[in-house]
């Protein structure tokens, strides 16, 4: 090794690159071994999902994901707002509907069919 | 499934067909990563034993993090480096000091036995002035001039800058060069 050998560091990279550390075939397969464990305990782990769905998942996803119950539980609300407080339009459609004392009217649209038809 | 099959896969998609218990996708990162990992912890703390544990570690959390891992955002090669590294690290600062008697033999693979003999002289010489160096230092000139990394794949792998990888090279290099000078008597060798 000269002087120049020791300015020029590329010459011991160069070595050091040359020579591959190999790995013992018996550190590669305890290597393996820790990974197909490690495989045995994910699938372990993840066993339990595979039963399905539970009953609120299907539901969910039975009127359309997450936005969908969303949706639902907003009309929920407002239909629940709309029947403590009703707006005035709702209030007197309500009434005439519910109301005991309204009459019932029958209005006869042609009251002359029933006598055609007994004269032929 | 093959493992040729799988050569052309990469290693990240390797990741996720083993996190979904492909035990050939196990094998194949076992062959294409563990003698990287055990290369890098060789040249980084140069005792076999040690390299071994410190690359079995490595790929165990590797193992572990298969998924949870998110595509797209490190490359597998450069996570492992940075791994491998802190771990070299922590070892390097417990043991500082390992005497030049200490250093391994480099298996004889070269070439030709005159080859092998001044390889095995310049290696020696290499990781014992590679011991001196603060262990920053030895990481960035180890991944820069030995594992042959560019710049912006060790400073995603020591988690610095590029121009900090660059300061951590020149000054490693500088620091080699008096480290060699210094040894040339000591270690028998004269001018030719």
């Amino acid at each position: 090794m000269t002087e120049r050998d020791v300015d020029n560091l590329d010459i011991f990279f160069d070595a050091a690159r040359r020579q591959v550390p190999d790995p013992s075939p018996d550190f590669m397969q305890r290597v393996l071994d820790d990974a197909l464990a490690e495989q045995r305990r994910l699938a372990g782990r993840k066993a339990p999902r595979r039963a399905g769905p539970g009953r609120l998942r299907q539901f969910v996803a039975a009127i359309g994901g997450w936005p969908a119950v969303a949706g639902l539980a907003t009309a929920s609300v407002a239909g629940l707002w709309i029947g403590v407080n009703p707006p005035s339009a709702v209030s007197m459609t309500a009434e005439a509907y519910l109301n005991s004392g309204a009459d019932a009217y029958l209005v006869d649209l042609a009251p002359d069919f029933q006598f055609d038809v007994a004269e032929g | 499934m093959a493992l040729d099959a799988l050569s052309d896969v990469s290693d990240e998609a390797l990741l996720v067909l083993f996190a979904n218990g492909d035990a050939d996708a196990a094998r194949s990162l076992n062959l294409r990563l563990t003698p990287r990992a055990f290369a890098q912890a060789m040249r980084m703390l140069n005792n076999r034993a040690e390299a071994e544990d410190v690359a079995q570690e490595a790929m165990m959390r590797l193992w572990k993090i298969a998924p949870d891992w998110r595509q797209g955002e490190a490359k597998v090669t450069t996570w492992l480096y940075r791994v491998v590294a802190n771990l070299c690290t922590d070892r390097l600062r417990r043991q500082r000091s390992v005497g030049i008697d200490a250093i391994a033999e480099p298996a004889d693979d070269s070439a030709s036995v005159v080859d092998g003999v001044q390889d095995a002289a310049r290696i020696k010489a290499l990781y014992s002035a590679l011991d001196e160096l603060p262990e920053r230092q030895r990481q960035a000139v180890v991944l820069r001039h030995i594992e042959g990394l560019g710049n912006p794949e060790i400073a995603a792998a020591m988690e610095i800058s590029t121009e900090a990888v660059e300061s951590l090279t020149a000054r490693g290099k500088r620091a080699l060069s008096a480290h060699l000078k210094g040894r040339r008597e000591e270690l028998g060798y004269s001018d030719d």
